[in-house]
C-alpha cells in the first residue's frame, strides 16, 4: 500500500518495538507486583501512615480520708508539648513567644519531673490557659513542633497536710513505659511516686484507651470530610483507676500540724485495734502539687538542699533515740522476766556510778519503785532495770514487739532503725559489748535507735493487750502481726505508771484531759552526750533534745495510740504533749465532723479554739510527788 | 489551503490526535487531584490553559507542512541554545539548578524546548544531504547539534534532563546505515564508556543531592526522611492503590502530602493510588499505542526527516515514560523527569505536543506527492 516503504530499516523498527514492548512488560510486570502481590500490604502501610491513635487518658482514681473527703483528684489541663525530633524548632519558639506572649525554652523543658519524658516529645508549658491552647490550635502551621495535649493533672486540695502520707505522682520513667506492651505507649501517664501514691499505683492506675484519628504528613488531624477517606473507626474507651480511702482523718491532721506551730517533726496516731492509722504528720512537709504540675529545676534543689530535710517520711524514715519513752518497754520486760515486780525499789541520788563512768540522772528522785519510776522517768531506776535485764533479753523481746525491723506499714522507704545488741555491735565494727553500753539502752539511749512508728506500734501493743496490728493507712480488714505474750498483771503496773505521768503529777501533765484517762510518756532523746542532765531549752536549737511524748487512750478501752516527736524540742513534756493534748481533744471531745462539701481543704478553726491552753512551764511538771 | 486541510483529514492519523488528548485530559484530571487543598491547587487551573494552548500547538504543527516547520528548524535550534546561555546567566533556580526563564507571568524551561530544536535541527540537516544515505560523518553532526544544547543543560546543572537528550544524540546513529548487529555492539561499547564516566563524576562533578538520590537509591533506608522517604512514600502510593485503586481525590498518600511532587514527578503515583492497576496499566496501554503509532509513522515516512522526526520523537517520550515511572516504581533512581503529557509543567506539555504534531505530520504527509 506504501511505496516509500523502507524494507532496510525494518529490522531496526522492530528492534524498538522490542524496546517499547519491553519497556511496557517491565513496569507493568512491577506494577502487578506492587499492586495486585503486594497490594494488601501497601494497603496497610498507607493506613498505618494515615491513622494515628490518640491516647484517651485514663483517670487515676481518687483518694479519700476517712471520712469521705476527697484529698487527691484529677484536673483536666492542658500542656504544650514539643517534637524534639522537628527541624525548625528554634524558628517555631519564637513564633511562640510572639503569639502567645509566653517564653517557652527548650531548656525548660528538659527541667520538668523527669525532663525529656520520652523518645521525641518534651514538655515546654503545662497547665496552659484556654486562651493559649486555642492560640496554638489556630496556629498549627507556624507552630508546627508544637501542638497541645490534654492531661489529668493531680491535684491535691489539701496542699501540704498529710503530705507525706498521700505522697506524690510524676510522669512514667521512660523504661517502664516502654515494658507496657498491652497499651499504647504514653510518655504522659502518671505514676505514684511515694507515699500512698506509690503504694496503691496499680489500684489508682487506670487503663488508657485511645481513638484513631486520620492525620496527614505533618502529623496533624485531618477531618475534612470531602476528602472521602475510609475511616478506620476504632476507639477504646480508657478504664479508671480505682479510688481508695485511707484510715487518715484530714480534720486531725490539720489540728496536729497546726499544732506544731512550725516545729519540725513527726506525730503519728492510731487505731490500736485495727493498726489503722488516723494521721500522719511529718514535718516539714511539701505541697505535692509542686511535684504533679512538674517542679522546676531551681525549687527541686532548694528542696534537696534544705537542711530540715522535708523530703525525709519522718515516721519511717527518721530513726532517733526514743529516750524515756522506751522505759515502759524495759519495765515490761523486767516484771515478764522476774527481774523486776511492782515493788522493787532502786535510790535514786541523781546519779549512778557505774564502773569508771557516772551516769546521770535528770534530777534525784530518791527511793523510787516501778511506778513512780515510769511516772517521774527516773534514769537511774532503768539503768539498774537494764544492767539486772541484760542486753541479749532486752534485744531478744524487743525485736519481738518489733523494734529493729520495719513495722510493714504501707508506705514507701520504711527504715528499721537499731536494736542493738553484742553481735551487732561486732558486726559494726564497734568493739565487743561492755556492760556500760546496756545500761543507756535502759533509758532509750546509746546505740538505740527507733522509728516513731514502732515506737507507736509498740505503745499500741500495750494499748491493746498485746495485739501487734500492721500499721496501714489504706481501708482494708486488720492485720495482725503477732500476739505478744504479756500478763495482764504486768500490763497493768505499767499502764498505772503510764496514767501517773500524766494524770498524777508526772511529767506528762500537759496532756491532762479532764474526764479522758490519757496513758503516756515523755521522752527527752539526747542529741549530744554533753547535754545529758541539764534544760537544754536554754541551748542553741540545732544542740536541743529532741523531744517525744507516745502513749494511748482512754485507758480503759482505747481508741487511740499516738506518738509525737519534736526534732530538738526540748523536753518531751512541754510542746510534744501539747501536741498531742491537741489531736485527743478533737478526737474525744469533739464531735465527729460530717462533710458538708466534698472537698473542703481546711479543717475547721473551731476545733482550735476548743483548746484550752495548759500549761507550758516545764518546772511545773518536775515538781511531781516523790514515791 | 483547503484541499490540504482535507488530505490531511484523510490522511492524518486520528487515533495518534486521539489518544494525545486522553493523555492531557487525563494529566489535567490528575494534577487536579494532586493539588487539591494544598497551596498549588491553582496550578490545575494553570495547566489547562497550558492544555488548551498545546492542543493548539499541536494543531498548529500538524498543519503546517513539516518541511516548512523544518526550514525554520536551524533559527529555532539557534534560538534554542541562546536562550539556554541566557538561562544560566540570569536563570531562576529552582531544587539547585538554574533552568528557569521568567517573561512575565510565565516561567520557561529552555532547555523542554531545546530537545525539540534539536530534533529539528538534525531532522533539517538530514534533509540537506537528501540523496545519500546518512553514514557515520553525518551520523555525528548530528550527535554535536544534540550534545550542544545538552552539554548547556548538564551545566545548570540539571543531570535528568541532560539524560533525557541522549536518546535523541542515538537516534542518527540508529537510523545510520550501520547494521542493528554494529550497532548493539557499540551501544555495548558506549554503556562501559558511561560507566566509567560515571566513576569520573562521581569524584567530581555530582553535586552532594545528586549523589544521594544515587545512594538511596541503592539502598533505601539511607535518609529515610530525605530522598528515600520519597522513594518509600512512592512505592507505598502505588501499592496500596491495588487493583481498583482508591478512588479519584481519594488517594490518602497523595491527598494527605505524604507523596512529594505528586504533581509534577510523582503524578503517576497519584494515577497508581488512585486508579489503580487498571489505570495505571490503561495509561502504560495509551502510551504504547502512541508510541506504536510513531513508529508506525516512521515506518510510513516519505523521507529520512521525517523518519528522523518520528524516531526521535518516540525514543525521547520512551525514555520519559521509563525513567519517570521506573522512578516512581522504585526501578530506577529518583531523578526529576516528568510523565510526557501528564506531569505539571507547561514548557514540557508544549514541547511534547509540538513534536507529536510534528510526528502526525509525517504520518499525513507520509505519500510522496
Amino acid at each position: 500500500m506504501n511505496l516509500q516503504q523502507h524494507p532496510r530499516f525494518e529490522t531496526k523498527f522492530r528492534f524498538l518495538s522490542f524496546l517499547i514492548w519491553l519497556v511496557f512488560l517491565v513496569l507493568v510486570a512491577r506494577l502487578f507486583y506492587l499492586q495486585v502481590i503486594h497490594g494488601a500490604y501497601y494497603k496497610i502501610m498507607s493506613e498505618n501512615n494515615y491513622s494515628r491513635k490518640v491516647i484517651l487518658r485514663s483517670p487515676r482514681g481518687i483518694i479519700k480520708d476517712c471520712h469521705g473527703v476527697v484529698i487527691a483528684r484529677n484536673k483536666p489541663s492542658f500542656m504544650v508539648v514539643l517534637d524534639t525530633h522537628a527541624r525548625n524548632q528554634s524558628a517555631a519558639f519564637s513564633e511562640a513567644r510572639a503569639l502567645l506572649g509566653m517564653d517557652l525554652k527548650r531548656n525548660g523543658a528538659k527541667t520538668g519531673s523527669g525532663g525529656i519524658t520520652g523518645p521525641g516529645l518534651a514538655i515546654v508549658a503545662r497547665n496552659v490557659p484556654i486562651t493559649v491552647v486555642e492560640r496554638v490550635e489556630a496556629n498549627r502551621r507556624l507552630l508546627e513542633p508544637l501542638h497541645v495535649e490534654m492531661e489529668l493533672l493531680r491535684e491535691y486540695p489539701f496542699g501540704k497536710t498529710a503530705s507525706h502520707a498521700i505522697g506524690y505522682v510524676g510522669f512514667v520513667s521512660t523504661k517502664k513505659s516502654r515494658d507496657s506492651a498491652a497499651e499504647l505507649w504514653d510518655p504522659f501517664k502518671l505514676e505514684g511516686k511515694s507515699g500512698i501514691e506509690k503504694t496503691a499505683n496499680k489500684v489508682l492506675t487506670g487503663i488508657n484507651g485511645f481513638r484513631s484519628v486520620q492525620v496527614d504528613s505533618h502529623g496533624r488531624e485531618v477531618t475534612d470530610p470531602s476528602l472521602r477517606i475510609p475511616y478506620l473507626g476504632q476507639k477504646k474507651e480508657p478504664v479508671r483507676g480505682r479510688s481508695v480511702t485511707l484510715t487518715i482523718d484530714m480534720k486531725l491532721q490539720s489540728i496536729l500540724e497546726k499544732a506544731f506551730g512550725g516545729e519540725t517533726g513527726s506525730a503519728v496516731f492510731m487505731n490500736p485495734k485495727t493498726g489503722g492509722i488516723l494521721a500522719w504528720v511529718s514535718l516539714p512537709n511539701l505541697d505535692p502539687n509542686l511535684f504533679s504540675r512538674g517542679i522546676d529545676r531551681k525549687s527541686w534543689v532548694e528542696i534537696s538542699r534544705d537542711p530540715r530535710h522535708p523530703l525525709l517520711n519522718r515516721p519511717i524514715q527518721g530513726a532517733y533515740p526514743p529516750g524515756s519513752t522506751f522505759k515502759p518497754f524495759v519495765a515490761l520486760v523486767g516484771l515478764h522476766d522476774g527481774k523486776l515486780t511492782k515493788n522493787t525499789v532502786f535510790s535514786c541520788p541523781g546519779f549512778w556510778r557505774f564502773g569508771k563512768r557516772v551516769f546521770h540522772c535528770w534530777r534525784v528522785h530518791g527511793a523510787v519503785n516501778l511506778e513512780s519510776a515510769i511516772q517521774n522517768s527516773c534514769n537511774v531506776y532503768f539503768y539498774h532495770a537494764a544492767d539486772k535485764i541484760g542486753i541479749n533479753e532486752l534485744s531478744r523481746l524487743g525485736k519481738v514487739v518489733g523494734f529493729g525491723a520495719p513495722t510493714g506499714v504501707d508506705l514507701p522507704g520504711e527504715r528499721s532503725g537499731v536494736m542493738p545488741d553484742p553481735a551487732w555491735k561486732r558486726k559494726q565494727k564497734l568493739g565487743p559489748w561492755v556492760p556500760g553500753d546496756t545500761l543507756p539502752i535502759g533509758i532509750g539511749q546509746g546505740y538505740l535507735t527507733v522509728t516513731p512508728l514502732q515506737l507507736l506500734s509498740f505503745y499500741s501493743t500495750l494499748a491493746s493487750g498485746g495485739l501487734r496490728y500492721k500499721p496501714h493507712l489504706l481501708q482494708g480488714p486488720p492485720e495482725l502481726l503477732s500476739r505478744i505474750d504479756v500478763s495482764p498483771e504486768n500490763l497493768s503496773v505499767v499502764t498505772e505508771g503510764l496514767w501517773r505521768v500524766v494524770n498524777a503529777g508526772g511529767t506528762g501533765g500537759a496532756c491532762a484531759i479532764p474526764g479522758l484517762n490519757v496513758c503516756a510518756k515523755t521522752g527527752t532523746a539526747q542529741v549530744i552526750r554533753a547535754s545529758a542532765g541539764k534544760n537544754t531549752m536554754s541551748l542553741a536549737k540545732k544542740v536541743r533534745d529532741h523531744a517525744w511524748f507516745a502513749g494511748f487512750a482512754p485507758r480503759d478501752d482505747p481508741k487511740v495510740a499516738f506518738v509525737v516527736m519534736v526534732e530538738h524540742g526540748g523536753h518531751g513534756g512541754g510542746i510534744a504533749a501539747r501536741i498531742a493534748r491537741a489531736g485527743l481533744e478533737y478526737l474525744f471531745s469533739v464531735q465527729k465532723p460530717v462533710p458538708k462539701k466534698k472537698n473542703e481543704p481546711k479543717a475547721t478553726a473551731a476545733v482550735e479554739s476548743g483548746t484550752k491552753p495548759v500549761n507550758m512551764d516545764p518546772k511545773a511538771d518536775s515538781g511531781g510527788r516523790k514515791p | 489551503m483547503k484541499r490540504q486541510l482535507q488530505s490531511l483529514w484523510t490522511n492524518g492519523d486520528h487515533s495518534m490526535s486521539f489518544l494525545f488528548l486522553i493523555l492531557v485530559g487525563w494529566g489535567l484530571l490528575m494534577i487536579r487531584s494532586a493539588t487539591l487543598g494544598t497551596r498549588f491547587s491553582p496550578m490545575a487551573g494553570k495547566q489547562a490553559l497550558w492544555a488548551v494552548l498545546s492542543t493548539g500547538i499541536y494543531l498548529l504543527a500538524l498543519i503546517i507542512p513539516y518541511e516548512t516547520w523544518l526550514e525554520y528548524a536551524y533559527l529555532i535550534y539557534g534560538a534554542s541554545v541562546v536562550s539556554l546561555v541566557f538561562v544560566l546567566l540570569i536563570g531562576h533556580r529552582v531544587a539547585g539548578a538554574r533552568s528557569w526563564i521568567t517573561l512575565g507571568p510565565v516561567g520557561f524551561q529552555p532547555s523542554e524546548f531545546a530537545k525539540v530544536a534539536a530534533i529539528m535541527a538534525c531532522a533539517a540537516y538530514l534533509k540537506s544531504v537528501s540523496g545519500r544515505r546518512a553514514g557515520l560523518r553525518e551520523a555525528f553532526i548530528m550527535a554535536l547539534m544534540v550534545c550542544v544544547p545538552a552539554a548547556l543543560t548538564f551545566l545548570q546543572p540539571d543531570l535528568g534532563t541532560t539524560a533525557t537528550f541522549l536518546p535523541i544524540l542515538l537516534v542518527p546513529f540508529y537510523l545510520s546505515k550501520a547494521k542493528l548487529s554494529t550497532l548493539l555492539k557499540w551501544a555495548f561499547a558506549g554503556l562501559c564508556l558511561l560507566l566509567v564516566m560515571f566513576a569520573i563524576g562521581w569524584f567530581s562533578f555530582f553535586k552532594p543531592y545528586q549523589k544521594d538520590r544515587i545512594l538511596t537509591f541503592m539502598n533505601p533506608s539511607f535518609d529515610p526522611r530525605g530522598a528515600g522517604y520519597q522513594l518509600q512514600q512512592s512505592t507505598i502510593a502505588v501499592g496500596s492503590g491495588e487493583i481498583t485503586g482508591k478512588g479519584l481525590y481519594s488517594g490518602t498518600q497523595n491527598r494527605l502530602s505524604f507523596l512529594p511532587a505528586a504533581h509534577t514527578d510523582f503524578i503517576f503515583s497519584v494515577i497508581a493510588e488512585e486508579t489503580g492497576f487498571v489505570g495505571s496499566l490503561s495509561l502504560l496501554t495509551i502510551f504504547l499505542l502512541l508510541l506504536s503509532r510513531f513508529l508506525n509513522a516512521a515506518r510510513l515516512s516519505r523521507d529520512a526527516e521525517g523518519r528522523f522526526i518520528a524516531v526521535a520523537a518516540l525514543s525521547l517520550i520512551l525514555c520519559h515514560l521509563l525513567i519517570n515511572v521506573g522512578m516512581v516504581l522504585g526501578l530506577l533512581p529518583t531523578t526529576g523527569i516528568p510523565l510526557p503529557f501528564i506531569s505539571y509543567g507547561g514548557s514540557f506539555l508544549l514541547s511534547m505536543s509540538f513534536l507529536t504534531g510534528l510526528v502526525g505530520n509525517v504520518y499525513a504527509r507520509r505519500f510522496v506527492e
